[in-house]
């Protein structure tokens, strides 16, 4: 198992600029103090994708409530928000919301923005690295953490393609350092 | 324009003053058409920025949103050039003109192998029956290649006419490859409005094409009957001797299957076909098989089954003399374009091929010959067959399992597998002598064998998975219909108005290659949705083959199930890739026929009146080629929008409307001139989908039209709605905003809708005559 940050599917290097490795939850907190309005974007893939006794579905909506963070879902992801009772979150396609977080006066999917601070993941890896290269280029506004296991080139902070137990173990140190967990 | 006369003089010897020729053949001027009443309109063969206008039109609607996917420029020695944040290479180009221009480098690529393809016909059938041999599309075509009437003006009526017309594109091909040259082009629009218009080009090729071949070669003609022919590789009887063909060009193809015909051979030898190819030499011999699509060459290869495999152009494998090598199977290579690094045999006798390549001195052959291919072919695969038959390529579970033991749980082959599938689980289960995982890895598998090239132990992994998946692949027996060709201008009489009002809620084309992101099943979910909702469905190229990989509970395909006219509820398969024009050319037609508009040379007024009322959408959901990007700016260009799977996104930039920005969605009354806001209908012109759920939903959304009567809006909002509650599981938030009168409202979720009217303060609007035209309004607009 690679545990380098380097691009998760070989062939997906990028330019010169590239994300800073994630290991421990602490590195986020410039990034978190920083923000503002945060939004955070979950794609179809966190959906029963495990994590501690639910899924990445389940987490998103932890990290929601905790960071007050709200949610926009891609790729029909909504359905699995809506089946767990979580009303908060707002659809919108992949591609769409790389158009949009171009647009610095965009108010966000709630209305609530612009927002600041972009967190990631779930999207399949080269959709979302594409999504993610959009932002980089041409919406530099904003912050880019992702926090899906895989490396992520286009992002300011990306896990390493870490071993998956150390994974849950800082996702879940995230979610505590926003003020929920346990 | 002014049609000069024509000239055609042509001798095998000519004795002149200046000496004698042998073969000579002059041609001069253009196509004269005297009989055609018609009116040239105002773009009779636009020039690169003959139709910008119209073009920018589009791109202010629909502004490219790029995600690129390098931040270099490698593509001259002033670089590498970094474009990164708001960095200028040496050239002066920035990061989005860069995208823009690979776009459209992309396009012309496209383009030029669907127009080489075209120009190797025209000359081919030229010399097969005469430049005058009438172009003919099949019954109940009177409209016949609208595109090219819609774009040159010109009616191309024989393989003369035809030729003319490609020296039309040819000659646009270069000025938009050109483009992209250092120092030419430097603004993303224009790059972006050439992309369109080599689209268009594109499509023109693609029609001649088509058009050459369907009147020469005995396809079905404008026929909803045309064949169900024997797909999927259980389909193949091993008790023959197999030739492969993989390609997109039908000549060598067509030379096998006559040769077996005169021979008399059909008991001892059979054909099949992968890719287009496939579809054509099944609709020139329906007995003749489609094997699968693109990506099932390598495990068909790999199995050994095939005894010599025959290559012309476009998507086969460029490692294919390599793989068939190892199963000891001859390779033919019959286009100048893929030559494959064999030797040059097409001068020599057909016996001394022969002999070389069942002796295995060769690993193949170039022929460029045609007339030969079918003789080789058939002789090789005939001789090399009964000692192929005994022999075994791939490895039995025993030896996998054993093999599997070695495994260095490196995750090279996740990290190289394009669909993230997991493969390094499954050789790992395979040690147990599980099989299964290995076996739903297939499933998923788009065959392009990259994690055999990352592995380390260099496990041929690919092959394990059609070990594991033997069953299935046995199991791959299906009745796919060939393809038709064309739309009868009497079948668009009876759907024209239907589609225009809106109460047939949509024409979806199924179309491209297959990359898909999770097995080809999905292109057989999405028709299927779509059909039981009676929107006509029509499908061409890969697309269509996995379309019919699929059986119901009655062991019937969706070709066997559903009727192949142009009609609600029907599946209709035009044919290869070339075909596809005839998608567009429906469209074109429903303007020409139902409303009487003018075709020739008038493409931005039947652009404006396919995009504003014609209810069409293509999917490309495996899209992977350079041919399908300019595929999908042939349909943009008409203001036809296109959706394609996640892979598309890839294709670095899409074309997106923002629903939001009522400015956009503004078109002129073409009764009164008032300027009128309506929903946003298209609201994408090109959108990457992630998940099958998302492209149903965007597919029924981007059916609206502005100029939708009350009834076929309601028809439509129900579906939307309806497959929106389904994938989402939630009422759109957005149907106050399509509803223009209350008339529109499905009256069955009149509370529902009435409600989130209520709270958006809806405001009823003006149902237009709409145009992005200012010319179209009576009176010209003043």
């Amino acid at each position: 198992m690679v545990m380098r940050p380097v691009p998760w599917q070989t062939g997906e290097i990028c330019g010169p600029d590239s994300a800073k490795s994630l290991n421990k939850a602490t590195q986020l907190k410039r990034v978190f103090t920083k923000s503002k309005k945060p939004l955070l974007i979950v794609g179809s893939d966190a959906v029963g994708m495990p994590h501690g006794k639910g899924d990445m579905i389940d987490y998103a909506i932890a990290l929601s409530e905790a960071g007050k963070i709200p949610v926009v879902a891609t790729g029909g992801a909504i359905k699995a928000f809506i089946e767990k009772g979580f009303e908060g979150a707002k659809s919108k396609g992949a591609m769409e919301l790389a158009n949009y977080l171009q647009d610095e006066s965009w108010p966000g999917p709630h209305g609530k923005g612009p927002h600041d601070l972009i967190l990631v993941y779930g999207i399949p890896y080269y959709m979302q690295w594409t999504l993610l290269s959009a932002v980089m280029n041409f919406g530099t506004h904003l912050a880019k953490v992702t926090l899906g296991r895989y490396y992520q080139p286009h992002a300011d902070w990306s896990f390493p393609n870490m071993k998956e137990k150390q994974w849950h173990k800082t996702l879940d140190e995230i979610l505590e350092f926003v003020g929920g967990g346990k | 324009m002014h049609m000069k006369k024509k000239a055609h003089f042509k001798a095998d010897e000519a004795r002149t003053d200046l000496g004698v020729f042998k073969g000579l053949e002059v041609r001069i001027g253009q196509i004269v058409d005297d009989e055609w009443d018609e009116p040239m309109g105002p773009t009779p063969m636009p020039s690169p920025t003959g139709l910008r206008s119209w073009d920018h039109k589009l791109l202010t609607k629909y502004t490219p949103s790029y995600m690129p996917y390098c931040q270099v420029c490698c593509l001259c020695t002033f670089g590498k050039c970094d474009l990164s944040g708001d960095k200028r290479g040496a050239c002066g180009i920035d990061m989005k003109g860069q995208q823009a221009r690979i776009v459209l480098a992309a396009a012309n690529i496209g383009n030029a192998a669907h127009l080489a393809h075209a120009r190797h016909l025209v000359d081919h059938l030229i010399d097969e029956f005469g430049p005058r041999t009438d172009l003919i599309q099949g019954p109940g075509t009177e409209i016949h290649a609208p595109v090219s009437r819609l774009v040159t003006g010109t009616r191309p009526r024989t393989l003369e006419d035809a030729s003319i017309i490609l020296d039309y594109c040819e000659s646009q091909l270069a000025h938009t490859l050109s483009a992209t040259h250092t120092g030419q082009e430097g603004s993303w629009l224009d790059f972006e409005s050439k992309v369109l218009h080599v689209g268009m080009i594109d499509q023109v090729s693609m029609e001649i094409a088509d058009l050459v071949q369907i009147s020469t070669l005995g396809f079905p003609k404008a026929d909803p009957e045309a064949p169900l022919v024997d797909s999927g590789i259980g389909m193949m009887d091993l008790n023959k001797a197999i030739i492969l063909t993989i390609g997109h060009n039908i000549v060598p193809a067509a030379s096998i299957t006559d040769y077996i015909t005169e021979k008399k051979l059909g008991a001892k030898v059979e054909v099949g076909g992968m890719c287009c190819t496939a579809w054509d030499i099944t609709r020139r011999d329906p007995s003749a098989k489609v094997i699968g699509p693109i990506s099932w060459q390598l495990r068909y290869i790999r199995s050994g089954k095939a005894d010599v495999v025959v290559v012309d152009e476009q998507c086969v494998r460029t490692d294919v003399v390599s793989e068939a090598q190892k199963v000891k199977a001859p390779v033919i290579s019959t286009s100048d374009k893929a030559v494959m690094g064999l030797p040059d045999r097409s001068d020599d006798a057909i016996d001394s091929i022969v002999d070389e390549l069942v002796s295995g001195k060769i690993p193949g052959a170039y022929i460029s010959d045609h007339h030969k291919v079918g003789a080789v072919a058939t002789k090789v695969a005939l001789a090399v067959m009964p000692k192929r038959r005994k022999m075994k390529f791939f490895p039995t579970k025993k030896q996998i399992q054993k093999m599997a033991q070695e495994c260095k749980k490196c995750s090279e082959c996740i990290r190289s597998c394009p669909n993230d599938q997991p493969v390094m689980e499954a050789v790992l289960a395979a040690q147990t002598g599980n099989f299964e995982p290995l076996r739903d890895v297939y499933r998923n598998c788009i065959g392009c064998a990259r994690c055999e090239s990352a592995c380390p132990n260099d496990y041929d992994l690919h092959s394990w998975m059609v070990v594991a998946a033997e069953a299935d692949c046995e199991a791959e027996t299906y009745k796919v219909r060939t393809g038709r060709g064309a739309i009868q201008d009497t079948e668009i009489r009876s759907v024209g108005q239907p589609i225009v009002f809106g109460e047939i809620p949509g024409v979806i084309a199924h179309v491209g290659c297959a990359n898909y992101p999770g097995g080809g099943a999905d292109i057989h979910e999405m028709a299927e949705e779509f059909a039981k909702r009676r929107y006509i469905i029509v499908t061409s190229g890969c697309a269509a083959i996995s379309a019919g990989h699929v059986k119901d509970e009655n062991g019937q395909s969706i070709y066997e199930r559903r009727g192949g006219e142009f009609d609600a509820g029907c599946v209709l398969n035009v044919g290869s890739c070339v075909s596809n024009p005839h998608i567009a050319g429906a469209a074109i037609k429903i303007a020409a026929i139902f409303a009487k508009r003018n075709l020739r040379a008038n493409y931005a007024e039947i652009a404006d009146y396919i995009h504003n009322r014609v209810g069409a959408v293509g999917i490309s959901w495996g899209a992977m080629s350079q041919k399908a990007a300019s595929i999908a700016a042939g349909f943009w260009r008409l203001g036809v929008p296109v959706i394609v799977g996640p892979h598309g996104s890839k294709y670095r930039r899409m074309l997106l409307g923002k629903a939001e920005e009522e400015r956009a969605w503004t078109v002129y009354d073409a009764r009164t001139g008032d300027r009128v806001v309506t929903a946003p209908g298209p609201e994408h012109l090109f959108y990457a989908a992630e998940t099958v759920a998302e492209a149903n939903v965007m597919t029924a959304k981007l059916c609206l039209r502005p100029n939708d009567t009350s009834r076929g809006r309601s028809i439509k909002l129900s579906h939307y709605i309806d497959i929106h509650e389904n994938s989402y599981g939630f009422f759109p938030e957005d149907v106050w905003n399509y509803i223009r009168r209350e008339s529109d409202i499905p009256i069955t979720l009149k509370d529902k809708i009435l409600a989130q009217m209520k709270e958006n303060k809806w405001k009823e609007r003006t149902i237009p005559d709409p145009t992005l035209l200012k010319e179209l309004v009576m009176g010209g607009g003043k």
